[in-house]
C-alpha cells in the first residue's frame, strides 16, 4: 500500500472518528505525530532543524522510500541503524505525519 | 492562599449532575488542566515544552532548583577545556517566552498524592501546586559512598556544574606521571558510554598536553564495557594504549577523599593525583518517594510513565524504570529522557481529552562520543512497544522491546563523526529547551 493510499484510508476512517468524539472532545491526536517527534532529537522540532537533513516539507512518498533504504541496507551511518528501530507501518505513519509539515526548503 | 482547584469549582457551581456527568476532557478544557513538572533537564523541559505545543490550553509549571540546566551532554569536553561552560548551558527563556510555560525556581521537597498537590521550597518560602498530572524528571541521585568521600575534594562531575569545573581545574594541574583515577558505577547508571568517553578525552588531553608518563586508571564495577564495546576496546588497547588502564570488575569497597585513595575488589590506589569517583547511582529523591525496584528506580508504565499507585505521577528519565526483555534494559540518557518525555506529554493530552492511549509507541536514544579531541564515536538503540522477554525468551509482559541496539562501525569512528556529535547536540538542545 502506497503512503497516500494510507492517506485516503487514514482520512476515510478519521471522518467518522472525528464526528462522533466532537460531542466528548475537539482533539483526535493525527496518527504518525507523537512517533515523529522521535525524529526531532536530531532533524529539530517539527523537522526543520536546528540538525542533520531537513524532514519537513518532503512528500511521503520521499520519506518512507529513504527510510526503507536505510533500513535495508548494510550499515554505516547512524540513520542506518535509527531506521532498524521502526517497523513498516511506523515508517508510514511517520512519513505521512512529516509530509504535512511545512519545511524551510533545505534539504 | 486558597486554592482553587477543579473540584472545588464543580463544587461551587453547585454540582449540576449533567455536568458531573461530562467527561473529563470538557471540564479540562473549561479549566485548562494543570501539569506540573519537576526537573528542568532533558525530560522535563521537553515534556514541558510538548504539552504546550501539543496541548491547547493545558497550563505547566516547571520547577527547577536552579535557574539553568548545565548539560552533560558534551560536558566532558568541558573537562579538558575543549568546550566553555557556556556552551552547554541551557536556559529557560524561549519555554517561557515562546511555549508559554510557567518556570518556578524551587526544590519540590514533598507530594500529596491524594489531594494532588506539591509542595515546592523557593527563596521566597513553601509554595503549593494544585495539579491534574504531575510528571517528575528529576535525573539521579547518587548512593551512599563507603568510606569517606567529599565530592567538594574528589569530584564525581556526573552533573555538571561546579562539578565540572573542579574536575576540569584538577586535570589542568596534572604533571607527567601523574594518575588520573576513575570509577564507572554499576549498572544502571546516567549515559552508559560517557565514563568511557572521559576516559578517553581525559587520556587524550594528557597526549596532547605532553604530560608523559601521566595516564588514566579505570576501575569499571562491571564486568565490561557497557557501551560501544568495539570502539571504546580499540580506543584503550591502541588509540591510548599505554595511557589508559582499563580495570574490571572493580567494585568500590572504601574511598578516602581526604587521601585521593579508594579500595576495590580488584585494584587499591594510593595517592592518586585525582580521583574522580562516580558513585553508583538511583531515581532522585522526590521520585523515589513513590517507591523503587530492588535496582532503586521507580517502575513505570511503558505507554503512560505513570506510576502504578498514582496514574496521574509520572516519572521520566534517569529516574524510571521502564518494563524492558531481560538484558535489554532502557539506557538512561538525555535522549532517551526526550524521548520518554514525548511519549509521556502524548498520554497525558489523550488522558485529558478521553483518548485512548497509543500503543504504537517507540523511543530511542542516539549519541556521539568523542574518542580523541578531534574523532568521536556513535551508539544508536531503538525500542518498540509490546512483548517483552525473559531470559529464556519467554513473553514476560508489555514494555518496551529492544529492537535495534549497534555502535559506529571502526571506519565511522572518526572526524566526521566529531562533527556530527555538535550537529546532534545543538539539535537535541533545541529540541529540548527552545
Amino acid at each position: 500500500m502506497s503512503p497516500n493510499m494510507l492517506r485516503l484510508r487514514t482520512l476515510m476512517v478519521g471522518i467518522p472518528l472525528a464526528l462522533a468524539s466532537l460531542a466528548v472532545s475537539a482533539q483526535v491526536t493525527p496518527p504518525g505525530r507523537t512517533l515523529a517527534a522521535q525524529c526531532a532529537q536530531c532533524h529539530g522540532t517539527n523537522g526543520n532543524g536546528p540538525g542533520f537533513d531537513e524532514i519537513a516539507g518532503k512528500s511521503a512518498r520521499e520519506i518512507y522510500n529513504e527510510l526503507l533504504e536505510m533500513k535495508s541496507r548494510p550499515v554505516e551511518g547512524i540513520m542506518d541503524r535509527q531506521a532498524r528501530g521502526y517497523t513498516d507501518e511506523q515508517m508510514r505513519l511517520i512519513s505521512e505525519y512529516l509530509s504535512t509539515l511545512p519545511g524551510n526548503g533545505g534539504d | 492562599m486558597h486554592r482553587f482547584n477543579r473540584r472545588d469549582f464543580l463544587k461551587s457551581a453547585g454540582a449540576i449532575a449533567a455536568f458531573a456527568a461530562i467527561p473529563k476532557a470538557v471540564s479540562a478544557a473549561v479549566t485548562g488542566a494543570r501539569v506540573v513538572v519537576v526537573g528542568g533537564g532533558f525530560g522535563g523541559a521537553t515534556v514541558a515544552k510538548y504539552l504546550r505545543m501539543w496541548g491547547g490550553n493545558v497550563q505547566v509549571t516547571l520547577v527547577d532548583p536552579n535557574p539553568n540546566h548545565i548539560s552533560c551532554i558534551l560536558s566532558n569536553l568541558v573537562v579538558t577545556g575543549a568546550l566553555s561552560m557556556s556552551r552547554i548551558t541551557l536556559g529557560y527563556d524561549t519555554l517561557r517566552t515562546t511555549h508559554g510555560v510557567s518556570f518556578l525556581q524551587g526544590k519540590a521537597v514533598g507530594i500529596d498524592p491524594a489531594g494532588n498537590r506539591l509542595t515546592v521550597q523557593t527563596s521566597s518560602g513553601n509554595r503549593v501546586l494544585d495539579y491534574d498530572h504531575l510528571v517528575l524528571s528529576p535525573g539521579v541521585d547518587f548512593s551512599p559512598a563507603p568510606g569517606n568521600w567529599n565530592p567538594n575534594l574528589t569530584p564525581h562531575a556526573w552533573q555538571a556544574g561546579a562539578q565540572t569545573t573542579l574536575l576540569k581545574n584538577q586535570l589542568a594541574a596534572m604533571r607527567s606521571n601523574d594518575t588520573f583515577v576513575m570509577t564507572v558505577p554499576k549498572a544502571p547508571y546516567r549515559c552508559p558510554p560517557g565514563p568511557y568517553e572521559r576516559a578517553c578525552v581525559v587520556a587524550d588531553y594528557l597526549r596532547v598536553k605532553g604530560r608523559t608518563g601521566a595516564k588514566v586508571i579505570v576501575l569499571d564495577a562491571n564486568s565490561d564495557i557497557q557501551a560501544e564495546p568495539e570502539a571504546f576496546n580499540h580506543a584503550f588497547t591502541v588509540t591510548h594504549a599505554g595511557r589508559i588502564q582499563y580495570v574490571r570488575n572493580a567494585t568500590v569497597l572504601s574511598v578516602d577523599s581526604a587521601t585521593r585513595s579508594i579500595s576495590t575488589t580488584a585494584m587499591n590506589i594510593t595517592n592518586a593525583k585525582v580521583l574522580n569517583y562516580i558513585p553508583n547511582q538511583r531515581a532522585g529523591g522526590i521520585a523515589a518517594s513513590l517507591g523503587v525496584n530492588p535496582a532503586g528506580f521507580v517502575p513505570v508504565n511503558a505507554l503512560s510513565y505513570g506510576t502504578a499507585a498514582f496514574p496521574n505521577i509520572h516519572v521520566i528519565g534517569d529516574s524510571c524504570a521502564v518494563p524492558a526483555s531481560d538484558g535489554k534494559a532502557v539506557p538512561k540518557s538525555g535522549h532517551m529522557a526526550n524521548a520518554q518525555a514525548k511519549v509521556c506529554a502524548d498520554a497525558i493530552l489523550r488522558t485529558l481529552s478521553g483518548e485512548a492511549l497509543d500503543t504504537n509507541v517507540a523511543t530511542g536514544s542516539a549519541c556521539y562520543s568523542p574518542v580523541t579531541g578531534r574523532t568521536a564515536s556513535w551508539l544508536s538503540a531503538n525500542f518498540i512497544y509490546g512483548d517483552i522477554y525473559d531470559v529464556n525468551g519467554a513473553v514476560k509482559g508489555k514494555g518496551m522491546h529492544r529492537v535495534d541496539l549497534g555502535e559506529a562501525p571502526s571506519n565511522g569512528v572518526n572526524g566526521d563523526s566529531y562533527q556530527d556529535m555538535f550537529t546532534w547536540a545543538d539539535s537535541i538542545f533545541a529540541d529540548s529547551f527552545k
